[in-house]
């Protein structure tokens, strides 16, 4: 607090302090409270309740009929059946409008009920497919960290400047293409009939069903999230001093030996990190699993929540659903911190 | 004696356009504690990282005990490097630090720390095994780096101006130290250094580099009393300097026409008349006359000031643009003012004449 106010002074520190007061309460707090809040209750509609609502929709159907009428009635010519008419007509609709705006105070107040139903609602089969979820966010962080580690160390040690800035741009590039762009890429490359299946034929395979199965879902995922595990990796091995690699070479070690004694533990915050984000990504990423299986493969649990809020309109059994993955994420964040070693203070540097 | 010796046969190393190592000859013995001495630049870093196998010659050949190293790892060389910037593994303690060239040869747990125990013990380090290289002092680190190279029972132990990062105390301390660890070990010392002083105390052999070029290989005493080059001369001691061309030589002494007139010196490798030439003489060869006192070069000269060092003092003369200092011991001191004219002296016996060539910087 005072080392902001000694480097940006009174007032832009409290616009500072401000803003990012905001942002937490605006942007983090208040939805994953509202979240909670509602996963917590339900709306009960009892019998009763349900026999009011129909009532008053059958009553509006009946307001509705009955405006043609008097618009139809309002059309013959000037005669005083026409007047007694439309008086009729009129005060038809103002006994029914009175008793919707009766029927509707008393259903107006919704019957909240709170309990931890909602959580006790995952099936075995959406369960199971939760567990999956992470399973499969599990080994997408496996292999992001297989494939980026070699890449990060690559560049940060043995490429000379130049090829560390190409291959760098090279990652980079992609990903000033849309996401959704990128993940149809894939979509066309191991389609059944796609680029992949096309290759393996000339070779006399046969055609592997990738989207299918579901490894086409890992494969776009793990291209999607390869640079937020790669740059943080990169940058905690940039820092090592090259001169360590080369004592452990000249005592003995083999490479195998200097990436698990030197490189590994000194690069422990940056992998930390990246391995965090592309879980986290990954466990909550919708558009690749939507894309990616189109219904032919088991669905991820980020589509189950999806249905919940937007196909089945069910709020408080979506946040449930949603508050559980979190609960999930926030968990693994501290198993990783506990397996490497690191606290909040490493990652933070 | 487990030392191993070393032979660089025509070794040269280029980066791109750059020749960093000029066609090299050397011979290290046995057992020895050889210096290579030269400025910042001069590739000593790059000649120990080929004798390590780091880095491949373009053309030559490194020979290690006999054997020849072409194509042989730096893990696979009987050598252990020393870094300039020590290397340690900050996140290992001490004895971890030591005990990982033997953890990387399979040697069990126990065995190992006791090897570690040892080294530890030999550097005077054996109640800090368990601290982190960040909680040792500097002088501390460098021993540990020295513990660590000698745990793999090197027959060669590289060593890359180790004490540089050091202040002088400590340093003057260290150098004893590593001497006596050399002494005690029998292991070949290959050490960089461009501190002259460094070299002169601690060595056997030295080797004078520049630019790349070994410009003289010889004793302490050698290197000091016979250089055999203008660099070498300026380079390692102080000299004072007198430019000029030979008129006469004679019995291994010449004549050298200088702005203040013929001077005579040794003609240690027989220059001809005619040639560029300069002759050297020590500061502490140097006298400064009084009236009746002879010498059979004289040069007239203005009294500056002196350099007080306690036993010894450093009297600084200047003719026009040319700086003069003669080194006395503080027994009996003359004392002069500032502005004085004096008259300066040397026996042709003391002085030497070398070809003309680049200086050290200073
Ligand atoms: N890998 C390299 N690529 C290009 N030039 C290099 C390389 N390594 C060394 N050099 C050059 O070779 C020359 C000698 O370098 P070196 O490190 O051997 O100097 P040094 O004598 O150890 O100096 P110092 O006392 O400052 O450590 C320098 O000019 C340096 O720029
Ligand atoms: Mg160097």
């Amino acid at each position: 607090m005072n080392s902001l106010r000694s480097s940006f002074g009174p007032v832009l520190s409290l616009v500072i302090m401000g803003l990012v007061g905001v942002w937490v309460v605006g942007m983090i707090i208040g939805p994953q409270l509202i979240m909670v809040e509602q996963s917590l209750w339900n709306k009960e509609i009892g019998g009763e309740a349900a026999q009011i609502s129909t009532r008053i929709d059958r009553l509006y159907n009946e307001v509705d009929t009955l405006a043609f009428d008097k618009s139809d009635a309002e059309a013959l010519d000037e005669s005083t059946d026409r007047t007694e008419k439309i008086a009729a007509i009129t005060a038809e609709i103002d006994t029914r409008k009175s008793t919707i705006t009766e029927l509707e105070a008393t259903e107006v107040k919704p019957i909240k009920v709170y309990s931890f139903r909602n959580y006790t609602l995952m099936g075995a089969s959406h369960f199971f497919i939760f567990l999956k979820t992470i399973a499969a966010a599990v080994a997408v962080t496996v292999i992001a960290f297989v494939v980026c580690y070699p890449i990060a160390f690559a560049v940060a040690k043995v490429a000379t400047p130049g090829k560390a800035a190409m291959i760098m741009l090279f990652l980079i590039i992609p990903y000033s293409i849309n996401e959704l762009l990128r993940i149809f890429a894939w979509l066309m490359i191991l389609d059944n009939n796609g680029v992949a299946n096309l290759i393996l034929g000339w070779f006399g395979f046969e055609s592997i069903p990738f989207l299918g199965s579901g490894s086409g879902v890992f494969i776009a995922m793990v291209y999607a999230y390869i640079l937020f595990m790669v740059f943080p990796i990169y940058n905690t091995v940039e820092t090592l001093d090259g001169s360590q690699i080369e004592a452990a070479r000249d005592m003995g070690a083999s490479t195998w030996q200097i990436h698990r004694k030197i490189v590994i533990p000194h690069a422990k915050p940056g992998i930390a990190v990246g391995c965090i984000m592309t879980f986290m990504l990954s466990a909550g990423s919708f558009a690749v699993p939507n894309i990616m299986t189109r219904g032919i493969a088991e669905p991820w649990f980020t589509q189950l929540i999806y249905n919940k809020f937007f196909e089945s309109s069910n709020w408080n059994t979506g946040s449930a659903y949603a508050f559980t993955l979190v609960i999930a994420c926030i968990v693994f964040i501290f198993m990783m911190m506990r397996f490497f070693g690191v606290g909040i203070k490493d990652i933070a540097k | 004696m487990r030392g191993m010796d070393i032979e660089l046969k025509d070794v040269s190393i280029r980066f791109g356009d750059f020749t960093a190592v000029y066609p090299t000859n050397l011979k290290v013995n046995a057992g020895e504690f050889f210096s290579i001495l030269g400025p910042s630049g001069c590739g000593k870093t790059t000649i120990l990282r080929m004798v390590s196998g780091f880095s491949n010659p373009t053309s030559g050949e490194i020979l290690i005990g006999g054997q020849s190293m072409a194509g042989i790892g730096p893990d696979k060389r009987p050598t252990a490097l020393i870094f300039q910037s020590l290397a340690l593994f900050p996140l290992m303690t001490v004895r971890e630090n030591v005990a990982f060239g033997l953890e990387m040869r399979g040697m069990a747990r126990g065995p190992r720390n006791d090897k570690a125990q040892e080294l530890l013990d030999l550097v005077a380090l054996g109640d800090q095994g368990e601290k982190i290289p960040d909680e040792l002092s500097g002088g501390q680190r460098q021993r540990v780096a020295i513990a660590r190279a000698l745990a793999v029972e090197p027959a060669v132990l590289l060593l890359d101006e180790p004490l540089s990062a050091l202040d002088l105390k400590l340093r003057q301390h260290m150098r004893s130290e590593l001497r006596d660890i050399q002494r005690k070990t029998g292991v070949t010392f290959i050490y960089i250094t461009h501190d002259q002083g460094e070299a002169l105390t601690m060595s056997d052999r030295i080797a004078v580099m520049k630019a790349g070029v070994i410009e003289q290989v010889g004793t302490t005493d050698q290197v000091y009393n016979e250089p055999s080059t203008a660099f070498a001369a300026t380079f390692v001691g102080a000299n004072n300097m007198f430019k000029g061309k030979i008129t006469k030589t004679s019995k291994g002494e010449a004549e050298i026409e200088t702005k203040y007139g013929l001077l005579r010196g040794t003609n240690p490798q027989n220059l001809s008349t005619g040639s560029e030439a300069i002759l050297f003489v020590r500061p502490e060869k140097t006298l400064v006359l009084s009236g009746k006192e002879k010498a059979e070069n004289t040069i007239d000269v203005t009294y500056e000031r002196r350099d007080l060092e306690g036993a010894f003092v450093n009297l600084h003369f200047q003719r026009e643009d040319n700086k003069f200092t003669v080194h006395q011991t503080n027994v009996d001191l003359k004392s002069f003012d500032k502005g004085d004219q004096c008259t300066i002296g040397f026996d042709a016996r003391a002085a030497m004449i070398l070809p003309d060539g680049e200086l050290a910087d200073e």
